[in-house]
């Protein structure tokens, strides 16, 4: 039972972690009592009426909206301000992150919804300028930053959130008539959401409402659409459900085998098979089920300190699973229960009124590689402790599928992990070679290339341009980048072929080569701003933005067809050890903070929240596996218990009984950490680039896992399992001989 | 009955009446109450054979009784008789009988007793068991004969252990 | 008298005392074994002395609860006495650790068992070979002595067999097999007969004895008198105290019949009860 709980309480919390990062939206939703409808109205709108509609719970705002600008130097970013008040309402609040929400005390203060403050590298305390529609600007100060649900991250959705106090709103646009209210709507059934939209709408009248968004929108625009993420947590879902199955299975198969001799018993008293397999079933089946709801409970438990919210970079919010998820594991975990305790009933229903329980085991004989081995001394009870651990062939297979899954998992997870870590520290391999793109801003294209190559940070120069084109087809655009010069490429991460090196070579994308049907050293046409050109495919690189669909070469590619050339940015490489920051810094100071600095978004910094889960979910499989080897290596002690006597008299000593006990769990788990560790590993990179080239990366990313944390691994896996086996292995050196040796 | 008389005068001197009562206490509702005449029979015959002899004495207002006691040829053959272990037909009542009375007799410990007759029976069974080593094997019915003496034989032996457990 | 066992005169309780006392195999002084239980202390073993010389077949009889097998399992180690001293081939064993003793029953010493406690997943052929396997022979020495032993007890067409299958009778022959796999100089057998019927019982006590006349010392402990007297000597438990120490005189050959023995005719004083007048 306890297995099951286990089990369940896993699957539960991977689940919601599972969601929480794919979804982040209705963690943020629950966290912060959003509002399901939000409605921009004109200013002087009355709302009273909507708290009357059917279906209302509560009315958030109206909050006066106004449009504004960011102005950092060259960069103008969009945003809109937020008049709210030093008191957080009940309804659509806010979760401050960093730093403290507005008070009264600063009126410049204003706080910046975080991915917005992330876009523009604002910090808490830095100092900003704010320009209104009209032109008054005021000077203000981040004094926080905090997330919200009610729209989604800045900059895939725009403008950008900044909540100030109503007096520094109003002195930004003193305009009445360019402003607008917010209000939103909670509503007790999230299903009647558009029924409830109209009717406010109808309400109100149609002239005072100007825009209305509800909840599902929001959702959709949060959900992060990471590839690589989505595939790596979809993977582990798959493979943790199959090891899930797998100990369940062997775990009931285990107490059934325990419970032989009473089942004999009942049938000597007038059971049926049938009647025998159906207890079977029912007594696993309400163990089960207790066991279930035990899971339930504990993963309820273990959740909500994950509900009190942690940094948003550690991990992301996240909410209790929707009811029907839970209901469909706990079912789901239900079946398998049953599923699993149908076979060894059934057969449990067959076996013979009076078992002779030394009958039932089968027959072997002492291999020849068993008696070899203690010909030459090796130490007798190793050997019979091996042995002993085969001595029923079914649950011993058993038992080695099950944790040599649970191993695969974990060593996948490594491999995962040291595919992380690679990205991390190489993001040039998924082609972020530079980690900063340096636009002339207010300066000329010759001053800006001056201060960029004489800058001490950088390591690297390469101009660069971002070109549309349209392929042969004529109805797709494609995104295509000059990057350096054919004389001197950008680096991409080439996978397969190599990089350009003359005018009209390229390099495309996986994604773009399933479009275009293409393979590499095939030609293709394509026409830039009207120019048509032939590239030559000489390469595949590994690209995960622009949907995996890009097409590089060198810039005098276009000089030489004749492209008329936009506006040149340069990509940066940095020396090692400079941070993109520091150097951007440098840069800004350098040009007076008209250069335009950008970091590109780097993917990998989502990564970190797979770094975590991974740690956590190989925990939960390692606990997982052990739970399943201890309660194997159960059954084989009473089985293994019977010769301990005779062999006691025939000369095994307390410890040698021991240490044959432990081998026989030890071997076990031996075997199978390797066999998963050796499967994990081949499964790993090629698990990962299948996956890859599925989304359009690009096969390439895959990594191994790293030796070191494979064997790391496999030690403490061994370690661990006979550790756990010392404990009954020592209670039963510890039986008085003569019940050991009476016990037939 | 001559052996239990001779145990009992051994104690100490009695007349008839009393030997039957003191055997009637001795051996309870288990065995048969000996009749007077039979006592007196017993105790004439002993007399006769020089095992006991006899005294009147004299009572006032009654008539005189018989007094017997043991002659030290009486007290010989008695501690022959329990010095021996038990054996012939009837040996288990000859056994129980020595067992019962030797508080009486004070000749020699229940333990010593029990672990000479044990000894005696060990033997028997070595005995028997090297007559069935040689025994004929296609004679089914002397083979059972020497199983049944054994299985006889280890029920006078569980029997023994039992005597023991109750009375040392 | 028709079968007498010559008492132990005063001199002779203790034979230790005896000269012979150098040479015995196994001498064991003021044994005493204590079990605390729940329900307090159970004397299993009270100051028991004893000695079995070399090639001696010594049988320990007594009621259950006597505490026989629990000397048994002293003398061979399974159990550590709570005192007294245990000398085994002149050497004192009664204090040594688990592994020491462990060592002793390879080499020296070789169990049999009421319920025969074979390896039950290895074959007839593969128990008798374990112990010789276990204790460095060569592969060549273990086959052989398999090989002769399986001969020698008549096994040899069961060799392929799984103990699972034999009889009772077959199991406990392939139990002595492994005992005397190592030819152990002193053979412990606890209740050997005890889960056999008549015939098997016969069989293996025949079996012993064949063994006892190459050589072989045993301590033999049994509640059955068939298996008692075929030792030289009987030792008698009562309450965990020696009560008789025995040599075993079978009667003369000519007087003993089994009729006679049953009363069936024949012989002094048949027919009479004691109580008769005579």
């Amino acid at each position: 039972m306890a297995v099951v709980a286990g089990v369940v309480t896993a699957l539960l919390l991977s689940a919601t972690v599972l969601e929480g990062a794919t979804n982040p939206w209705r963690g943020l939703f629950a966290q912060t009592d959003g509002a399901q409808i939000w409605m921009r109205l004109a200013p002087g709108t009355d709302v009273r009426p909507l708290a009357g509609i059917g279906g209302v719970t509560a009315v958030a705002g109206p909050y006066s909206t106004a449009a504004a600008t960011l102005m950092q130097g060259p960069v103008k970013s969009p945003l809109e301000l937020r008049a709210m008040t030093p008191a957080m309402p009940d309804v659509g609040r806010l979760l401050v992150r960093q730093g403290n929400w507005l008070n009264s005390t600063s009126p410049n203060g204003v706080v910046l919804e975080a991915s917005f403050a992330q876009a523009v590298h604002a910090a808490v305390g830095a100092r900003l300028v704010i320009d209104g529609l009209d032109g008054p600007s005021a000077r203000v100060r981040v004094v926080g930053i905090a997330d919200t649900s009610d729209q989604g991250f800045y900059p895939d959705q725009t403008p950008g959130l900044v909540w100030v106090l109503p007096r520094l709103l109003h002195q930004v646009e003193p305009t009445r008539q360019d402003t607008e209210e917010l209000v939103g709507l909670r509503i007790s059934d999230p299903a009647n959401t558009s029924f409830v939209a109209q009717q406010a709408v109808a309400q109100l009248g149609g002239g005072a409402v100007r825009d209305v968004t509800t909840w599902t929108q929001v959702e959709q625009s949060m959900a992060r659409g990471d590839p690589l993420l989505g595939l790596l947590l979809a993977l582990f879902g798959l493979v943790a459900l199959g090891a899930a199955v797998l100990v369940i299975a062997s775990a009931t198969g285990g107490r059934v085998l325990v419970q032989l001799q009473d089942l004999a018993t009942l049938k000597t008293l007038g059971f049926t098979p049938a009647q025998i397999m159906g207890v079977v079933v029912a007594e696993h089946a309400a163990l089960g089920l207790a066991g279930t709801a035990a899971g339930l409970v504990a993963a309820r438990e273990l959740t909500s300190p994950l509900l009190q919210g942690l940094p948003a970079s550690a991990l992301p919010a996240v909410a209790p699973l929707p009811a029907a998820w839970v209901i469909l594991l706990g079912c789901g975990t239900e079946f398998c229960v049953v599923l699993a305790t149908a076979i060894p009933g059934w057969r449990a229903g067959r076996v013979r009124p009076v078992v002779a329980v030394r009958r039932s085991l089968p027959s072997g004989h002492l291999s020849w590689l068993a008696r070899a081995a203690l010909l030459s001394r090796f130490p007798p009870a190793v050997v019979l402790g091996a042995r002993a651990a085969f001595i029923r062939r079914l649950p011993a297979a058993l038992t080695i599928g099950s944790l040599a899954l649970s191993m695969t998992m974990i060593t996948i997870g490594l491999g995962f992990a040291s595919t992380v870590d690679d990205v991390q520290r190489h993001p040039a391999d998924i082609g972020l070679a530079a980690a900063l793109t340096v636009s002339p801003g207010e300066l000329s294209q010759a001053q800006a290339s001056k201060i960029v190559y004489s800058d001490r940070d950088v390591a690297a120069v390469y101009p660069s341009v971002s070109i549309s084109a349209l392929l042969a087809t004529g109805t797709t655009t494609i995104t295509t980048l000059g990057m350096g010069t054919s004389a001197r490429a950008y680096p991409f991460n080439v996978a397969q072929g190599r990089l350009y090196h003359a005018p009209g070579e390229a390099v495309a994308s996986q994604g773009l080569l399933d479009v275009l049907h293409l393979r590499i050293g095939e030609l293709v046409p394509i026409q830039i701003n009207g120019v048509p050109v032939i590239f030559h495919i000489v390469g595949r690189i590994i690209e995960p933005e622009y949907d995996g669909q890009v097409l590089a070469y060198g810039l005098d590619t276009l000089g030489q067809a004749g492209v008329p050339m936009p506006p040149v940015y340069y990509s940066l490489v940095l020396r090692r050890g400079i941070t993109p920051s520091t150097a951007r810094a440098h840069l800004l100071a350098a040009s007076g903070d008209r250069l335009d600095v950008r970091q590109p978004v780097d993917p990998a910094s989502q990564l970190g929240i797979v770094q975590m889960m991974l740690t956590g979910l190989i925990a939960v499989l390692g606990l997982i596996g052990l739970t399943c080897l201890l309660t194997a290596s159960a059954v084989g002690l009473r089985d293994y218990l019977r010769d301990v006597g005779a062999l006691r008299a025939m000369g095994l000593t307390p410890l040698q009984v021991m240490t044959s006990l432990v081998t026989s769990t030890a071997v076990l788990a031996l075997i199978a950490v390797a066999a998963g560790a050796v499967a994990g590993t081949a499964l790993s990179s090629r698990l990962i680039n299948a996956g890859a080239q599925a989304y359009g990366i690009g096969a390439g990313i895959g990594r191994a896992p790293s030796a070191a944390a494979v064997a790391v691994a496999v030690a403490v896996a061994v370690g661990a399992a006979s550790v756990a086996a010392i404990f009954p292995a020592h209670r039963a050196t510890r039986m008085p001989v003569a019940t050991i040796l009476g016990a037939c | 009955m001559r052996l239990p008389l001779l145990a009992l005068l051994a104690k100490e001197p009695a007349h008839g009446y009393e030997l039957k009562s003191l055997l009637e206490q001795t051996f309870g509702q288990a065995y048969p109450s000996p009749n007077i005449g039979q006592v007196y029979v017993t105790l004439q015959r002993l007399e006769r054979d020089g095992l006991v002899r006899s005294q009147d004495v004299v009572q006032a207002a009654r008539p005189n009784k018989r007094v017997y006691e043991l002659t030290p040829t009486g007290r010989d053959a008695l501690a022959a008789w329990v010095e021996e272990p038990s054996d012939g037909p009837r040996i288990r009542d000859d056994f129980f009988m020595k067992l019962a009375l030797s508080p009486l007799t004070g000749a020699t410990d229940q333990m010593a007793l029990i672990n000479r007759q044990r000894r005696h029976y060990l033997g028997l069974m070595r005995g028997l068991s090297r007559l069935a080593a040689g025994a004929d094997r296609g004679n089914p019915i002397s083979k059972l004969l020497i199983e049944g003496a054994m299985l006889h034989l280890q029920a006078d032996l569980d029997w023994l252990e039992r005597c023991q457990e109750e009375l040392v | 008298m028709i079968g007498q066992a010559r008492p132990l005169a005063a001199g002779q309780a203790r034979p230790l005392a005896a000269s012979a006392a150098g040479t015995a195999l196994l001498r064991v002084a003021g044994l005493t074994k204590v079990f605390r239980g729940d329900g307090g202390a159970v004397h299993a073993v009270r100051g028991v002395d004893l000695s079995v010389a070399r090639g001696e077949f010594v049988a320990v009889t007594g009621p259950s609860g006597s505490g026989k097998s629990t000397l048994l399992h002293l003398v061979g180690g399974l159990e550590s006495p709570s005192s007294g001293e245990i000398w085994l081939g002149g050497k004192r064993v009664d204090g040594l650790s688990q592994a020491r003793w462990a060592v002793l029953r390879r080499r020296q010493i070789g169990f049999v068992f009421q319920f025969f406690n074979l390896v039950s997943n290895m074959t007839v052929a593969d128990n008798v070979e374990l112990p010789a396997l276990m204790s460095g022979a060569t592969r060549r020495q273990a086959r052989a002595r398999r090989e002769e032993l399986l001969a020698e007890l008549g096994l040899t067409s069961k060799a392929g067999a799984a103990p699972g299958r034999l009889s009772g009778g077959e199991q406990q022959r392939v139990a002595l097999a492994r005992a005397l796999a190592n030819r152990p100089s002193l053979l412990l057998a606890d209740e050997p007969t005890g889960n056999l019927d008549s015939s098997n019982s016969g069989d293996v006590l025949r079996l012993l004895t064949r063994v006892h006349d190459q050589g072989q010392a045993i301590l033999l402990v049994t509640h059955e008198a068939r298996a008692a007297c075929m030792a030289d000597r009987v030792i008698s438990l009562f309450d965990g105290m020696v009560v008789d120490d025995a040599v075993v005189f079978p009667p003369l050959p000519s007087s003993t019949t089994a009729a006679s023995v049953l009363r069936l005719g024949g012989d002094h004083g048949a027919g009479r009860s004691s109580l008769d007048p005579c």
